[in-house]
């Protein structure tokens, strides 16, 4: 072989090893990009099992007990005042609607 | 140029390209990933704010019933103890008719008073218990005398025994059964409540039914 034709076959030999560092290179780029991929829908798919949003649940759901609870003691406590003052004033409110009966104008 | 400088040259353009191309894709990865996140944060932000709602709505709908159940129970209490303020004049009020007395005449005389007054006419029926027939008959004179001064004029009246079952009182009416007066305790005291309805729970409750 002569020295022209070896210095081609050997430059031919170096652009096939750059063409498959190239290759090599872009097939590292899609590698790149499908993880870039995954990671997004992964990112995404977590919102729906994200824990806080059932940890929000439960303490909104403990809010709403508590003020619940709140309001029926608060009304407990009204009744036990009505309760209070009508026992007091039962025979006040008899007499004003016996006499009322009897001798008011009607 | 020499085969070193050519395949030196060769050797550095594929480094170059290699390199451009993984940097092209390291970008394109971190854009992915940017925009997964603000995506991410927004579905969370819309998502906090679904949760939030529907949260506010269970809220709203619980406590409503719950102040429901509470105003009820306060309504419940007053309508109770109103109705026992009722029976308990009903109690009473069959207790001194039951007595009779001077006080029970004196008040139906005031009942078939009333009870012409309220009515056009000179001749008039006054029905009533035969325990009550048998007072009033025994007042018809002094009540034909009052009646008459009332009404300017000469004023008949005659005594009969209620059908039905009362407590006491009195029914007026005018002979030709036109008009009527229901004088009865019943319909008296059913009267008052209704009218005192207002007045009897500011007795009972005073300034408490304010807060509720």
């Amino acid at each position: 072989m002569s020295t022209d034709v070896k210095e081609l076959q050997e430059l031919i030999d170096r652009e096939r090893v750059a063409e498959e560092k190239i290759k090599k290179a872009k097939q590292e780029a899609q590698v790149i990009v499908k993880q870039a991929h995954e990671k997004a829908e992964t990112i995404l798919g977590s919102i729906d099992s994200d824990p806080r949003w059932e940890e929000l649940k439960r303490a909104r759901t403990d809010e709403i007990t508590h003020k619940k609870a709140e309001m029926e003691e608060e009304y407990k406590r009204k009744i036990s005042v009505l309760e209070k003052s009508a026992q007091e004033n039962f025979s006040k409110a008899v007499d004003r609607l016996y006499q009322q009966t009897l001798r008011g104008k009607l | 140029m020499s085969l070193q400088k050519l395949t030196a040259e060769i050797e550095k353009k594929a480094e170059d390209e290699a390199s451009r191309i993984i940097e092209i894709a390291r970008q394109e990865a971190q854009k992915i990933v940017a925009e997964a996140n603000v995506r991410a944060a927004s579905l969370k932000d819309e998502r906090a704010r679904t949760v939030e709602r529907e949260l506010g709505a269970r809220e709203r709908a619980e406590l409503a019933i719950a102040r429901m159940e509470g105003k009820g129970g306060l309504l419940r209490v007053r309508s109770e103890w109103a109705k026992r303020v009722v029976e308990e004049v009903e109690k009473r009020i069959a207790k001194m008719a039951e007595n009779g007395g001077h006080e029970y005449n004196e008040l139906l005389c005031d009942l078939i008073i009333e009870g012409i007054t309220a009515m056009n006419g000179a001749k008039f029926v006054v029905e009533a218990t035969s325990r009550d027939s048998r007072a009033i008959s025994n007042d018809l004179g002094t009540l034909a005398e009052r009646a008459g001064k009332i009404k300017n004029g000469r004023v008949s009246l005659q005594t009969k025994t209620l059908n039905t079952k009362t407590l006491g009182g009195v029914v007026v009416s005018t002979e030709d059964r036109v008009q009527y007066f229901n004088n009865t305790l019943e319909a008296r005291l059913s009267a008052a409540s209704r009218n005192l309805e207002g007045v009897i729970s500011k007795i009972l409750f005073g300034a408490n039914q304010k807060n509720e």
